[in-house]
């Protein structure tokens, strides 16, 4: 019987209950929305839904691919070529071991960006200087000090990483027997 | 003319294609991480969600976001008084744990993308129930993130009534949540066993159905790091909602939320509505101003009637839906004396209007009777010594213990006691 069940549905018994029940809570949720304006929110939902997994996933990544590229085919090269010539820099591509350097912040100032965009772009129709009686002029400054921040405490690491690895590469020229 | 067949056994090309996912970083253990923590911080969320949602009192008149409306317009508790504290803490960590989960959210979407375009999109009717299931969960996930976000901005980029549709939105997340953590607790935890390097995990049996790429990219920042930067996000984003709940000397942790106020001194903490914005002038609350209260017995009293009453002073916090909260000194009359004054002794409620209510219909609200009741329920007539500004809510303002920022009427204009029928 389970066995039949389970070759017809694709999975045992308990996964159809489970999901029984999950579709009837999520149904008076949605009945809720009804009495709101449920083709109002359905549209916002499907809208956001779009806005992140259709434009700003594969722009991201579009924007990532092409800033690194450099890095990519370093890595693709492998590990042993590096040492034996360390990478030139050319133009605004980033070599291998700066990318978490450049990245990182880029993606903490991102988040600050799409959490805050109404307060940072100062989006229209926004009440937010008519509620609270604030400016919201002073957002996007902030915004731009706190990227500045992030790539300030980036950079520092990023010279101390490579202080470091300078001062082990001449330990191991000065003592080659150590090697 | 041919009509162009979709042939389901052939994959299409583009992103249907497991191949055309790169990214080292995806795995199983990346998105079993990333799903324990959701699923271990989700539920703050939720929970403290619903408990801010009660602390409207949404069955007292005035209150309702709409109720009867569905099934789930159930609330088993009165809302306390005590500790003053409670709704500054469950809104506090409604948003500031929300905000810190956001980009583990954002993280986790991105670790099952290619899950959207697997293919054949449907293997099995359990498979397409679970996947309707997913669709539930990512659309109101992002719908209850996304609209709370930007509303603690004061932006209410849609048609809709924001309340209703974030509590109702709740319900349709925590089912679909409850469903997808019973249904991959063992995938999640298997997952949870695979940890290992980038490049191991990325060869570690990938197929259709694994999540890390067929044929990776290179890798070019480990894993280690991207988790790094999602908890330094987290991080960054808590302070958000930390400093302006806590408030004090943590507030400009918050820079990017209601900071401070422009007033001075002792009327120096933030607002969410200022006069301007209830279109209150300074003329509408003058000398000619008078509070109705209403009982058994109508009365009318002007502010220094009220100010010839038995003042108290109480320290208490207001706290907003956006998350931050304040705590003030604040002297006035109680609200239980004003209740006796209008003949009602025995066990009442409170439903105020106020100036602007008169004006331009802004709402009211209820107080319940455990508010009405409190010792430290105050129609508040100064805030640490000086008299209210025209933004803090001069003439007169409510404010009660535990009670939702918005709950505590600013312009008071009418106090209305029903006594409750026992």
């Amino acid at each position: 019987m389970t066995r039949r069940f389970r070759s017809s549905y694709g999975a045992g018994p308990l996964h159809l209950l489970v999901l029984i029940a999950c579709f009837a809570l999520a149904g008076a949720g949605v009945i809720g929305w009804a009495h709101v304006d449920l083709p109002g929110i359905v549209a916002w939902l499907i809208a956001v839904m779009l806005l992140y997994e259709l434009v700003l996933f594969p722009l991201s990544s579009a924007l990532d691919r092409a800033v690194f590229s450099r890095a990519r085919s370093e890595a693709a090269a492998g590990p042993g070529d590096q040492a034996a010539a360390p990478p030139r820099r050319r133009g605004w591509f980033i070599g291998l071991r700066a990318v978490p350097y450049v990245r990182v912040p880029a993606m903490l100032s991102g988040l600050l960006l799409i959490t805050f965009f109404p307060l940072i772009l100062r989006a229209p129709h926004s009440s937010f200087h008519s509620y609270t009686g604030l400016s919201d002029h002073v957002y996007f400054a902030r915004w731009l000090a706190a990227t500045g921040v992030l790539y300030g405490l980036s950079g520092l690491a990023y010279a101390f990483s490579v202080w470091r690895a300078r001062g082990t590469i001449e330990r191991l020229h000065s003592k080659p027997g150590k090697r | 003319m041919r009509l162009p067949v979709v042939d389901l056994t052939r994959t299409p090309r583009g992103p249907f294609r497991p191949d055309f996912w790169r990214s080292p970083l995806r795995g199983p253990w990346l998105t079993a991480l990333l799903g324990l923590v959701l699923m271990i911080g989700t539920p703050i969320v939720v929970v403290t969600g619903l408990i801010s949602n009660a602390a409207y009192q949404p069955l007292l008149a005035g209150n309702s976001i709409g109720t009867n409306l569905s099934p789930l317009d159930l609330y088993v508790f009165t809302w306390p008084t005590r500790p003053v504290w409670l709704y500054a803490l469950t809104e506090g960590l409604h948003v500031t744990i929300g905000l810190a989960l956001f980009p583990v959210l954002l993280v986790k979407l991105w670790s099952v993308f290619p899950r959207l375009f697997e293919w054949p999109p449907v293997r099995s009717p359990a498979h397409a129930l679970e996947r309707l299931s997913v669709a539930l969960l990512v659309g109101s996930a992002l719908f209850e993130f996304v609209s709370g976000i930007v509303v603690m901005q004061f932006y209410y980029p849609f048609p809709f009534f924001f309340t209703a549709a974030h509590y109702y939105g709740a319900w349709v997340f925590i089912a679909a949540f409850g469903a997808h953590v019973l249904l991959k607790f063992g995938t999640m935890r298997r997952g949870l066993r695979t940890r290992g390097d980038v490049m191991e995990a990325a060869g570690a049996s990938p197929g259709p159905t694994s999540l890390a790429a067929v044929s990776p990219g290179p890798v070019t920042m480990s894993r280690r790091v991207l988790l790094g930067t999602v908890g330094a996000g987290s991080l960054l984003l808590l302070l958000q909602g930390a400093g302006g709940s806590i408030g004090g000397p943590f507030r400009f942790l918050s820079f990017f939320g209601p900071h401070g106020y422009t007033g001075s001194g002792p009327l120096d903490f933030p607002v969410t509505e200022t006069a301007a914005a209830a279109q209150i002038t300074p003329a509408s609350v003058g000398a000619a101003w008078r509070l109705d209260v209403v009982g058994t017995r109508s009365l009318q009293f002007s502010r220094e009637q009220l100010l010839a009453m038995p003042q108290h002073t109480y320290d208490l916090p207001i706290a907003c839906t956006e998350g931050w909260s304040t705590t003030q000194r604040w002297t006035g009359v109680r609200l239980r004396d004003l209740a006796a004054l209008a003949g009602v002794n025995e066990s009442a409620t409170v439903t105020s209007s106020t100036v602007q209510t008169d004006l331009n219909g802004g709402y009211v609200v209820t107080l319940g009777s455990e508010q009405v009741a409190d010792e430290l329920s105050l129609l508040a007539l100064r805030v640490n010594g000086v008299d209210l500004s025209l933004d803090h809510g001069y003439p007169a303002r409510v404010i009660s213990p535990a009670v939702p920022g918005t709950h505590c009427h600013k312009w008071v204009s009418k106090l209305a006691f029903s006594p409750v029928l026992t």
